[in-house]
């Protein structure tokens, strides 16, 4: 059984990867939803219909995110935060930093050359320090999440945000909408705002370079840009970021080999 | 502008105005030489703080029979104080809010405040402002972290201090930021939990934040607690809870605000009375209060 599973189930998505000697054969992305087990289940079996393989084929399942406790069939859990290193390393081996933008939380994370954590800071208390401030606008603005970032990249003249708090930023961006701003003033002026938040955030790791960025937000790819004008760096992308804490699982399966009864 | 409906007030008579136009209501109140109560009206602030001051103060006038002509002094308070035109001097709600507290209850030395948008908490000793502590940063330590869980409750705003006080138990609400807690609350829900069992988890959460600020100042009683949260019973019995000491309120604790600017209104005249300064004797008129605030001549 060379075969092993990662599945990160985060607050928005729930995320999946199968490995097979440390490349990756399937992976699959969906919504969270209300119930994470049904979701895992899910997740489970579409990942092994990609691969074209069955249950028994998989070594190990390693499972996390906020609702890992709901994958019920893992070998085992693992933090977010170590997947996430593991992940990382595994695309970027050069990586010293890596800024995780993830719905309900950012992380930064420093790792050592072989994806081991040195040091890390979250913020989860605040939605406006995560992902979910950029959800938050996009909703008031009717705007994808997909398009989200090409809309804010063509901004001229983003707002400033008078405020730190994604609840009272959503009135803000009403406001503004009902004064004639344009959208992607606004959305980039939102991701202007987060970078800010995770700007500090990154500082309280003493980052190194190089720095990479993962998780949904780095599909922003305007966020990216802006994080990058306030870290000062370029930001190594992944070419699929939400995977990349999946995958870090997946690795750590492959590591402690085949726990499976 | 249309005209009292009443007969000439009483020749010598002086009234005074306080307008507090606060993020959720604007609020005015006229009082005659000795701070009785002859008015008090309350409204929606809209986006047109300008028309909505004028409308409100029209009203409290037509209540009280008097015009705006009769007014010796109006001040204005709250964050649209700027946009009252008939004004003759604006003062911070802060200072308002202390004056109108002391002046329903003379004990007071904490008063807390918790609105839409703001929640502060004011040290008063003699009745006039020392300190205070405010938190606009964050919904979650104001009036918006019940309002936005009460839209993902499908409850009424009025309705929630109320249906708190029917909880069997009280569930402990983790989320810090408002966004948060509005998904926790509907996770709660879908396990089954009884909404007022989560409301009153909410009002908690609310409650130990405002508490967590009024400590920053020291709590001093009497406590005293107005704004709009003031109206909800079960932020009331919270409040208690957290602070650990009684908690006054007054029987309308929206106006505190309006009242107090009007007491200062009477003050400032009365000042510049015995300093034999002729205050500006402005031609006041109140706008029409259309809609449409540029079709003003």
């Amino acid at each position: 059984m060379s075969w092993f599973m990662g599945i990160d189930i985060g607050s928005a998505y729930a995320k999946g990867v199968i490995l097979k000697d440390f490349e990756p054969v399937a992976s699959h992305i969906t919504i969270s939803g209300a119930n994470y087990r049904a979701t895992a289940d899910a997740i489970r079996a579409e990942l092994i219909r990609r691969a074209g393989l069955s249950w028994n084929d998989i070594g190990n399942t390693v499972a996390a995110g906020s609702g890992a406790d709901n994958v019920y069939f893992a070998s085992r859990k693992a933090s977010d935060i170590v997947c996430t290193a593991r992940g990382i390393n595994h695309v970027f081996p050069q990586a010293r930093t890596a800024i995780d933008v993830g719905s309900q939380s950012a992380r930064a994370i420093r790792l050592d050359e072989d994806g081991t954590v040195t040091n890390f800071a979250i913020s989860e208390k605040c939605a406006a320090g995560s992902g979910r401030f950029v959800e938050v606008i996009a909703n008031v603005l009717r705007v994808d999440l997909n398009d989200f970032g090409s809309l804010a990249a063509r901004s001229r003249n983003p707002i400033t945000f008078s405020t730190g708090c994604a609840v009272f930023g959503e009135s803000e961006a009403i406001t503004r909408i009902c004064e004639g701003v344009p959208k992607e003033d606004i959305a980039a002026g939102v991701n202007e705002a987060l970078a800010g938040k995770i700007y500090s955030l990154v500082k309280k790791v003493k980052p190194e370079e190089p720095c990479a960025i993962c998780g949904g937000g780095a599909l922003n790819t305007a966020l990216v840009a802006a994080i990058e004008r306030t870290l000062g760096t370029s930001l190594l992308v992944p070419p699929h970021p939400q995977l990349v804490t999946a995958l870090g699982a997946a690795i750590i399966g492959v590591a402690s080999g085949s726990g499976k009864d | 502008m249309r005209q009292s409906v009443s007969g000439n007030p009483p020749a010598g008579a002086l009234y005074f105005a306080g307008i507090d136009i606060g993020s959720t209501m604007t609020k005015v109140v006229l009082t005659d030489e000795h701070s009785n109560l002859l008015a008090v009206v309350k409204g929606p602030t809209g986006p047109e703080h300008r028309r909505l001051a004028n409308e409100v103060m029209r009203q409290a006038l037509e209540h009280a029979g008097l015009s705006i002509g009769d007014i010796s002094y109006i001040v204005a308070t709250g964050y649209g104080r700027l946009n009252v035109p008939f004004a003759d001097r604006q003062i911070t709600e802060l200072s308002c809010h202390a004056r109108g507290v002391s002046s329903l209850f003379p004990k007071v030395r904490t008063a807390i405040d918790i609105g839409g948008q703001d929640a502060k908490c004011m040290r008063i000793a003699n009745g006039r402002l020392v300190d205070f502590v405010m938190n606009d940063r964050c919904a979650a330590g104001t009036g918006r972290f019940l309002e936005v869980t009460a839209a993902t409750l499908g409850i009424k705003l009025e309705d929630m201090g109320a249906m708190s006080l029917r909880a069997t138990r009280r569930i402990k609400i983790s989320s810090m930021c408002t966004i948060f807690a509005q998904q926790e609350v509907v996770a709660l829900l879908s396990q089954g939990e009884q909404p007022e069992n989560v409301l009153a988890g909410l009002h908690d959460a609310l409650a130990s934040r405002v508490a967590a600020l009024a400590r920053r100042l020291g709590i001093e009683p009497d406590v005293v607690l107005t704004g709009g949260v003031a109206k909800n019973i079960g932020m009331v019995k919270a409040m208690r809870q957290s602070l650990g000491v009684e908690v006054l309120v007054p029987e309308e604790p929206l106006i505190t605000g309006a009242l107090g600017a009007a007491i200062l209104a009477k003050e400032a005249y009365a000042r510049a009375a015995a300093a034999g300064e002729t205050l500006p004797a402005k031609s006041r008129r109140l706008e029409e209060a259309t809609f449409f605030s540029q079709e003003q001549p």
